[in-house]
């Protein structure tokens, strides 16, 4: 090598570049969303079956029925906001690290990588195709649960709104930082399908919260779907669980964008 | 200003060297050809003309942008079709290209592009549903979206059947006319040697020879003159190898090759009319631009890459 060799590695940068026309975005949440209705297993597992089973809890009389071990609610109460939640836990860890892994395994990223797209871009197009998705699911749940088969209405709708919005973000923070690394789409549903057990453990889909052992019920308030489900309960530390998940979000997103890989 | 400046240019892989040192100088408007054997360097190269990978050492310029610090800027001017990579199985032809036609400051027309690379009928197709010449041309088009300057195709005609090769080619020269500089890369050297204006024959990570295509193949060796013929009766195999001007004989089930400087067929005719053995079938080869590439990279197969 001779003297004039110049090393070319570029300064690492803090924060990630997102520098793209709205056109550009535009167009890339709109093909993103056309892809992603062609994909059968997201369309069920995100949308329908969260959909189906708020319609059977609601056609289940016992269902309906206050009960003393809950407190005066019926079991109808407890679920339509497990069930607003659920679109959001399924396709943040399953639907988005997947789709992106594939990507990156078919070599369309790669492609990408050469074109004036930031990866931030890229990412952020895919969320607010999988955040619309899940949004509008829980809006439907939420619909059909209180106003369809008469469930009570949240006693803090604000918190309540605000806890899902910020776990739907932590979530998908979570999954995009899967997104950003997974080499295939086995490595992807290999790290998302264990973080989304460990979401609905902690959330008390298997075991009730309530029997937990204490220690296990504090690590719940900062899993992400524990700490909201915490949040609707009304008993728990609303703020710091609402910290908890904007802290996940802000983390997560910027982690993700400044580690991704094209390939 | 030369399109792309490349000179010392060095890139390993976890301790195994892939580009030991190439330089070479792409002129504005040039059909520049790389070529080289499989693992040689070639696509290591081009990545990082492309900005895909970052070089360990030497310097890369297109168009006086550096792919490293000046991403956004070249990534503007540069299309590329790379080796191995796809669109989503479910994406139609059309949103394909009007997707990346978005990302462009000054985008080609999508329903002209559509008209000039024969995916008209195709436009609504889905991009897995496409044979592997229009996924080919689907490739060349959306490196065509952007109205580059410079356009990089990374082995654009591996995996075609020789019709769409050829259709592949009369593409290359359609960008060309266009006014667009084209780094092509490809281990056919009928292919270099159709479209090429000047090639690099990229050897172990090094650039073996640089040249027109026609000035490369008067590269091969001297003695690389042979004639293949069909004896009309049994030819003494030592004596014809015994000849001053030849250097090997062959026998072929029927047929001699016989190999020698440029006064062997006159050899090798004077010495059958002797013993009045006529030569059917007989055919004279040239040195082509495939032996200067065999003779330039022949001892890369002892293998010592590392």
């Amino acid at each position: 090598m001779t003297a004039q060799t110049l090393d070319a590695r570029p300064r690492p940068r803090l924060l990630p570049e997102f520098r793209m026309t709205g056109k550009a975005f535009r167009t890339l949440v709109r093909t993103q969303a056309k892809l992603l209705c062609r994909e059968p297993a997201v369309v069920l597992s995100g949308v329908a079956l969260p959909l189906a089973l708020i319609v059977v809890f609601g056609l289940i009389p016992s269902f309906s029925k206050p009960a003393a071990s809950l407190g005066g609610k019926t079991t109808l109460d407890v679920y339509v906001p497990t069930f607003a939640m659920l679109s959001s836990v399924l396709t943040a860890l399953t639907a988005l690290p997947v789709t992106f892994a594939d990507l990156r395994e078919r070599g369309v990223l790669r492609r990408l990588a050469v074109s004036p797209v930031p990866a931030a871009g890229l990412l952020a197009a895919q969320v607010t195709v999988i955040a619309t998705a899940a949004a509008s699911t829980a809006l439907l749940v939420a619909l059909i649960g209180t106003l369809g088969c008469g469930a009570a209405l949240p006693v803090n709708i604000g918190l309540m709104l605000a806890s899902y919005l910020l776990g739907t973000t932590a979530l998908l923070s979570l999954g995009l930082l899967i997104a950003a690394r997974a080499a295939s789409a086995g490595v992807a549903t290999g790290f998302g399908v264990p973080a989304m057990i460990v979401n609905f453990f902690f959330a008390g889909v298997y075991v009730p919260l309530q029997q937990l052992p204490h220690l296990l019920r504090t690590v719940s308030g900062f899993v992400p779907y524990g700490a909201i489900v915490d949040t609707w309960s009304g008993s728990g530390a609303a703020w710091q669980h609402l910290l908890v998940l904007a802290g996940y979000t802000v983390a997560g997103s910027l982690a993700a964008a400044r580690f991704f890989k094209w390939e | 200003m030369p399109a792309i400046e490349v000179s010392h240019l060095r890139k390993s892989y976890h301790g195994t060297t892939a580009v030991a040192d190439v330089s070479f100088d792409v002129a504005d408007g040039e059909i520049f050809g790389i070529v080289g054997s499989n693992g040689a360097g070639k696509t290591t190269t081009v990545e990082c003309i492309s900005g895909l990978r970052t070089p360990d050492g030497g310097r890369v310029r297109v168009l006086g942008l550096d792919p490293q610090h000046d991403r956004e800027a070249l990534r503007r001017v540069l299309g590329v079709q790379l080796q191995e990579s796809q669109m989503p199985a479910r994406i139609k032809v059309r949103e394909a290209l009007e997707l990346y036609a978005s990302f462009y400051p000054d985008p080609a027309d999508v329903d002209t592009l559509l008209e000039q690379w024969g995916l008209a009928d195709k436009a609504k197709a889905r991009f897995g549903k496409l044979s592997g010449g229009q996924k080919q041309r689907l490739a060349i088009a959306l490196a065509m979206v952007g109205n580059p300057r410079v356009v990089v195709l990374d082995e654009l005609t591996t995996g075609l059947d020789p019709h769409a090769r050829r259709t592949a080619w009369e593409l290359v020269e359609k960008v060309r006319e266009a006014g667009v500089t084209v780094l092509l890369v490809t281990h056919f050297m009928a292919e270099a040697e159709r479209l090429c204006d000047r090639l690099a024959v990229i050897d172990r990570g090094r650039v073996a020879a640089l040249d027109t295509p026609a000035a490369l193949a008067g590269l091969g060796p001297a003695s690389a003159q042979r004639i293949r013929f069909r004896p009309s009766q049994p030819v003494d195999v030592a004596e014809l190898a015994a000849l001053p001007e030849v250097s090997a004989v062959e026998q072929r089930g029927a047929q001699l090759a016989v190999s020698g400087d440029a006064d062997v067929i006159g050899a090798v005719t004077a010495y059958l009319a002797r013993r009045q053995i006529i030569a059917a079938e007989l055919r004279v080869e040239q040195t082509s631009l495939d032996d200067a590439f065999i003779a330039l990279t022949s001892h890369s197969t002892k293998g010592d890459v590392g």
